[in-house]
């Protein structure tokens, strides 16, 4: 069967292609549009799948959509109901919102497509996400937890999934929390609170996190109370984003926290709002582990099973995955590489296949890249022309032990190799690489480069065999480091050498990297630790501030361009930078 | 960040419309606050418009162009930075002094806007020729507003030298794109540019039509709000009272669900 499953309209659309049961291809609409968190229909990402097939539309045997459009679409109505007349301002919003394209979803699949109604199907937000984050992640058994902020109705599902190799699947959602309840819009909340915009600022207060103390959990308590069937509910009357299209806290929120932060100044954690604010993200980040946790602890006491499947965007919460390995009983924690609503893409068309269609299970490769190859040819050819210094190196090896080098004596390395990661995380073939010892490392990354806040973490990737001598990973701790989802304490004795990789709290977001799924990044790790003496590389994702990782050659090549970057791999293509360059000639021309 | 180019060979001057408009834009530009706020928003339109320039230099196939296209959308997002860096500053000595909140107020954008349009460009969607020659027609625009402001702050020199520097590129972009533009499409340079014209004019429409549409919209949902919901919204604040938190059950679904939008 070929299922395409899309995901779309409100943010990180994405579309999927599968094929017999196994992805073939899946891409986030931003990366091939290049716009930071695309929420269009995304055209480009359906035409790039099916082309990457050699199949047309027609030949597709469903067409499946990550929610249900017009439940959803009933909630929104019901929630500008309930704040009557509070609620006029989100009224006229959500209808224009709503009626402008949002509910028409099968008419737009159908009209842009040219498919058949009957072939276009719409499974629950949430049930995209349970079966993104179990499907595709190798375990035949295992308890579900899916969160976010919304998807029609649910907030947060719980539920098992079970996988026979070559027969048939189960996926059952055991009970929900419903909207306005939802651990999502509560962390979101703190987000817009501490003045990063809301769904894509929430790593940032988890970053903040590290630098505060937790003096405000009782205050946050108070937001978000544990109801007696050891669930949850948010105290409405401190939120507004039930009421309110443009504030998520209220009042309340206010009276508890202090004044918000102002999202055109710069956190300065030397004076008392600077280390108030990490105060409040290290507030809301306690207490949404504790709450995660002892969710999870049920579930696994009620279920009995040793693996656990996480999924939504919550779960690209690095340091509340890490606590949930390490506190909630279960012995594996899987988070695939896309969580959030993009992976729903890939999560609606295998839930068509295993449930809907009742396909036998199939196994499916191990790693998140879906996306187009980046051609190294391309590269040469545009270096050429701009005449850049430019080298093709014959063999692998040489390439290693040359950016290894070069790597060492502390350069930062743009790396390009095959096909694009899905979900958040470059995970070593679009990545922005560089030596973890030193301090001013990250400095320079930050101002020069990936142009960002200073109390924000980079990451490490390390081989997983070597992993354990750096970092202190639990079990099951490098199987979360895979997609980098967990985060994990750098050993003492390594952070002083470690030091642009360690977090204030002396932790750090490992990538374990696996040979089989990244052969080629697995090599440079261990070409740089011949060289340097330890096998961990600093690597951030490639693009700077504002836009979405660099999908094609080019794209890395205009990104290399315009930042303080050395040199830029594509495959066996080496561009370098030239230093103490003439004036642009291109000045001349105009 | 790249170094700052000498100034134009000609000085460029405002337009006529913005000299006939000079008393009101001295009104705008006179309130600090609402200074700040719009160097912070002029910020952003650089930056966006800047990675939209940036992304036109992926697609182009003209290395020439290319290199043209980065070393603009580097300017681009060194304006960010100097209209960012002043609207921050002016915001810190308001604040430090308590003159001033961080709440919005009244910023005149139609009036008085930055580098109206590079922040929606749509590049994929352009050949080169239009696409240089909108360029260019922004750019002109830009360079005389930005002339006017400059002459607006005599007040404010720090203010009035980041205009200086961000018009000094700005003629650079506007030689560059018109000099472009005549090389990638020699016979109909001219054409390009009435058709460039002629679209920014329909955008201007569009952005009145839409705007009126908008407003048109809002009242009349406002009106179904207040006639239609009142009945509905008294069920669902009722239903919503039984409503206690805590797990719910997941609605059962048969077989036929996925075909459901409901």
């Amino acid at each position: 069967m070929r299922i395409l499953g899309i995901s779309a309209h409100y943010h990180d659309s994405a579309a999927a292609l599968l094929i017999d049961g196994v992805p073939v291809a899946a891409v986030e609409e931003e990366r091939l549009s290049r716009h930071k968190n695309d929420a269009a229909f995304p055209l480009a990402a359906i035409a790039w799948c099916l082309e990457s097939a050699g199949i047309e539309p027609g030949d597709l045997d469903a067409v499946v959509f990550y929610e249900k459009p017009m439940l959803k679409f009933a909630r929104i109505l019901t929630t500008v109901l309930r704040a009557f007349p509070r609620s006029r301002r989100a009224f006229v919003h959500a209808m224009r919102n709503a009626l402008g394209e949002k509910v028409w979803v099968k008419g737009i699949i159908t009209g842009e497509l040219g498919v058949a109604r009957d072939k276009v199907l719409f499974t629950q937000h949430h049930q995209a996400h349970a079966a993104a984050a179990f499907f595709s992640m190798p375990t035949e058994r295992a308890a579900i937890l899916t969160t976010d902020g919304v998807g029609e109705w649910a907030t947060l599902t719980v539920g098992r999934g079970t996988r026979t190799p070559g027969g048939p699947s189960s996926l059952e959602l055991l009970r929900e929390v419903r909207f306005p309840h939802s651990l999502g819009l509560f962390y979101s909340a703190f987000t817009a609170f501490l003045g990063f915009p809301v769904n894509e600022g929430e790593y940032k207060v988890m970053g903040l996190a590290s630098y505060g103390k937790p003096r405000f959990v009782e205050e946050v308590r108070r937001t978000i109370v544990r109801t007696a069937d050891g669930a949850f509910r948010l105290a409405l009357p401190y939120f507004d984003f039930q009421e309110s299209a443009r504030r998520s806290f209220g009042q309340g929120f206010i009276d508890l926290f202090g004044p918000p932060r102002d999202p055109y100044q710069p956190i300065d954690l030397a004076t008392a709002e600077g280390a108030r604010y990490a105060d409040v993200a290290a507030s809301a980040q306690a207490v949404l582990e504790e709450v995660l946790v002892d969710l999870a602890r049920g579930l696994r006491l009620e279920t009995g099973l040793s693996d656990l499947c996480l999924g939504g965007g919550v779960a690209l919460n690095g340091c509340a995955n890490a606590r949930l390995l390490a506190e909630s009983g279960f012995e594996r924690l899987f988070v695939p590489s896309a969580p959030g609503d993009a992976g729903c893409a890939l999560g609606a068309a295998l839930y068509a296949d295993r449930i809907h269609f009742g396909q036998p299970d199939r196994e499916l490769p191990d790693h998140p890249f879906w996306g187009p190859v980046a051609d190294g040819a391309e590269l040469a050819r545009i270096a050429a022309e701009d005449g850049l210094p430019l080298s093709k190196l014959a063999a692998d090896g040489a390439l290693y032990e040359e950016v290894a080098a070069a790597l060492a004596a502390g350069e930062v390395i743009g790396w390009m190799d095959g096909a694009l990661e899905l979900g958040p995380r470059a995970l070593g073939h679009r990545s922005i690489l560089a030596a973890p010892h030193d301090a001013r490392t990250r400095d320079r990354l930050n101002l020069h480069i990936k142009r960002r806040e200073e109390f924000r973490p980079y990451a490490p990737a390390v081989p997983t065999e070597l992993a354990e001598r750096y970092f202190e990973l639990p079990s099951g701790g490098a199987r979360l480091g895979r997609f980098m989802s967990g985060v994990f304490p750098v050993r003492p004795e390594w952070r002083s050498r470690l030091a642009a990789v360690t977090h204030v709290d002396g932790t750090a977001r490992v990538q374990t990297v696996d040979a089989a799924m990244a052969p080629r990044f697995h090599a440079l790790l261990l070409a740089y630790g011949r060289q340097s003496g330890i096998p961990v590389l600093l690597n951030t994702s490639f693009n700077l501030a504002g836009e979405p990782i660099v999908n094609r050659a080019v794209e890395g090549y205009s990104t290399f361009r315009r930042c303080d970057m050395d040199r830029l791999v594509v495959g066996r293509v080496m561009v370098t930078r030239p230093r103490n360059a003439a004036r642009q000639p291109e000045e001349a021309v105009a | 960040m790249l170094p700052a180019r000498p100034g134009p060979s000609r000085p460029i001057e405002p337009a006529q419309s913005g000299r006939v408009l000079a008393p009101l834009h001295r009104w705008i530009w006179r309130d600090v606050d609402r200074r700040a706020r719009k160097l912070i928003r002029f910020a952003e339109t650089e930056a966006e418009g800047g990675r939209h320039i940036a992304h036109a230099a992926e697609l182009t196939s003209d290395p020439l162009l290319r290199r043209l296209f980065l070393r603009h959308a580097l300017d681009e997002e060194r304006h960010a930075g100097l209209f960012r860096g002043r609207g921050l500053q002016l915001r810190r000595e308001r604040m430090a002094d308590r003159k001033t909140d961080t709440k919005t107020g009244f910023d005149a954008d139609w009036l008085a806007p930055g580098e109206r349009g590079l922040d929606r460009l749509q590049v994929g969607e352009m050949s080169e020729a239009a696409l240089l020659a909108f360029l260019h027609l922004s750019e002109k625009a830009a360079a005389e507003r930005f002339a006017l402001y400059g002459q607006m702050l005599e007040d404010d020199p720090e203010t009035g030298a980041v205009f200086g520097n961000v018009l000094r590129d700005e003629v650079f972009h506007m030689t560059y794109t018109r000099t472009q533009l005549t090389r990638v499409a020699p016979a109909r340079d001219r054409r390009t540019l009435w058709r460039a014209r002629a679209g920014r004019l329909w955008r201007a429409y569009l952005r009145i039509a839409g705007a009126l549409a908008g407003l048109l919209g809002g009242i009349v949902l406002t009106v179904q709000y207040f006639l239609l919901l009142p009945l509905f919204a008294i069920a669902a604040r009722r239903a919503a009272r039984r409503e206690t938190g805590g797990w719910s059950a997941c609605p059962a679904r048969d077989k036929g669900a996925l075909e459901s939008q409901y």
